[in-house]
C-alpha cells in the first residue's frame, strides 16, 4: 500500500507523525515528513504538543485519583463476603 | 483432596491490595461505579483462578494482571462499534473540521497555537499548575467518542503496543492510526481552548 506524500499536506503529515510513533516509516516518506516539518510551523507545533499529550496521559490518569483514597466501604464489605463464601466453599470440598 | 495453594492468601487481599487496585481502576475509567465493578470482577476471577497461580509473579502482580485484563475487556465492550466509516466524502470526514479537504492544509482557525510552557524548539516542559492541567486533560478525554477513548487510554495510559490494541479492538493498523490521529486532534483542540488560552487565575 503506498502512502500519500506528506510533503504539502498537513493532514497527511500529522497522521504520519502518529504512525511514526508506533512503527518506522519507509525512508522516502520519512524524508518527506522531515521536509514538511522544516517548512511548516503549525505541524511542528502539533508534533511537540501531540507527544506532550502522550507523555502526560498516564500521569494525568493517576494524578486525578487522590493517593490516599480507600476502597469504598460498601464495596469492601461485598468483597469480604465474596472471599468468605468462596473460601468456605473450598474447605467443604 | 485439593492441593494446598502455596503463596496465595485471599483473606489478605483486601487489606494488602484493595485500595491500590481500586485507585488504579478509578484512574482508568470515567466512573467510580465502573471502577468498583472492575475491582469486584477482578476478585471473582482471582478467587476462581487460584489454581492457575504458579508463584512466578508476586501475588500483587498477579492481581494487577487480572485487573488490567478487566480494563481491556471494559474498553473492548465500550468500543464495540467497530464500524469506522472510511467511505464518507472528504468533506464529511472528521478531519475536515481541522484541515481543508481540497489540499489538506490546516484551516486558519485551527492553526495550532503555541502552548506556554510546553517544550518547543528544544526547550523542556515547564508546566505550571500541573494538577489543574491534568484535570482538564482527563475531562477532555471524557468528551471523546467511546472508540477514540478506548484507543487513547489503552495506548497512552495502559501503554499497550499498537498491535495488541488492534487485536483487542478488531482494528486494522490503518484504522487504528486514523483513530489515534482524530483523538489527538480533538484533545489538542480541547486543551488549547480550555487550558492554554485561559489558564486559571492564580
Amino acid at each position: 500500500m503506498s502512502i500519500p506524500s506528506p510533503l504539502f499536506n498537513c493532514q497527511q503529515a500529522t497522521l504520519l507523525l502518529e504512525r511514526r510513533a508506533d512503527a518506522p516509516l519507509p525512508a522516502k516518506t520519512n524524508a518527506q515528513l522531515w521536509a514538511h516539518l522544516r517548512l511548516c510551523p503549525y505541524c511542528r507545533r502539533y508534533a511537540f504538543q501531540s507527544s506532550f499529550l502522550a507523555r502526560q496521559a498516564k500521569a494525568a490518569a493517576e494524578a486525578v485519583v487522590p493517593a490516599d483514597l480507600p476502597l469504598p466501604v460498601s464495596l469492601r464489605a461485598r468483597l469480604q463476603q465474596l472471599i468468605d463464601t468462596h473460601e468456605a466453599g473450598l474447605q467443604q470440598e | 483432596m485439593r492441593t494446598p495453594l502455596i503463596g496465595l492468601e485471599p483473606q489478605q487481599w483486601l487489606a494488602r491490595f484493595g485500595d491500590e487496585l481500586y485507585r488504579y481502576a478509578l484512574g482508568r475509567v470515567a466512573e467510580a461505579g465502573m471502577a468498583e465493578e472492575l475491582v469486584q470482577d477482578t476478585f471473582v476471577s482471582a478467587l476462581e483462578a487460584q489454581a492457575s497461580f504458579r508463584g512466578q509473579a508476586s501475588e500483587r502482580t498477579w492481581l494487577f494482571v487480572i485487573l488490567k485484563r478487566k480494563i481491556i475487556d471494559h474498553y473492548r465492550r465500550q468500543a464495540r462499534s467497530p464500524f469506522v466509516p472510511l467511505t464518507l466524502t472528504p468533506e464529511q470526514l472528521p478531519e475536515a473540521e481541522f484541515f481543508r479537504p481540497a489540499d489538506g492544509h490546516w484551516r486558519e482557525e485551527e492553526y495550532p497555537a503555541p502552548w506556554d510552557g510546553v517544550g518547543d524548539e528544544g526547550r523542556g516542559d515547564v508546566l505550571v499548575e500541573q494538577a489543574e492541567f491534568q484535570h482538564i486533560l482527563k475531562s477532555c478525554q471524557e468528551r471523546l467518542s467511546p472508540q477514540h477513548l478506548a484507543v487513547f487510554v489503552l495506548r497512552f495510559v495502559e501503554e499497550l503496543p499498537a498491535e495488541a490494541i488492534c487485536q483487542e479492538l478488531g482494528l486494522s493498523p490503518s484504522n487504528y492510526w486514523v483513530i489515534v490521529h482524530r483523538a489527538k486532534l480533538q484533545l489538542r483542540r480541547c486543551l488549547e481552548k480550555n487550558w492554554f488560552q485561559s489558564p486559571p487565575a492564580s
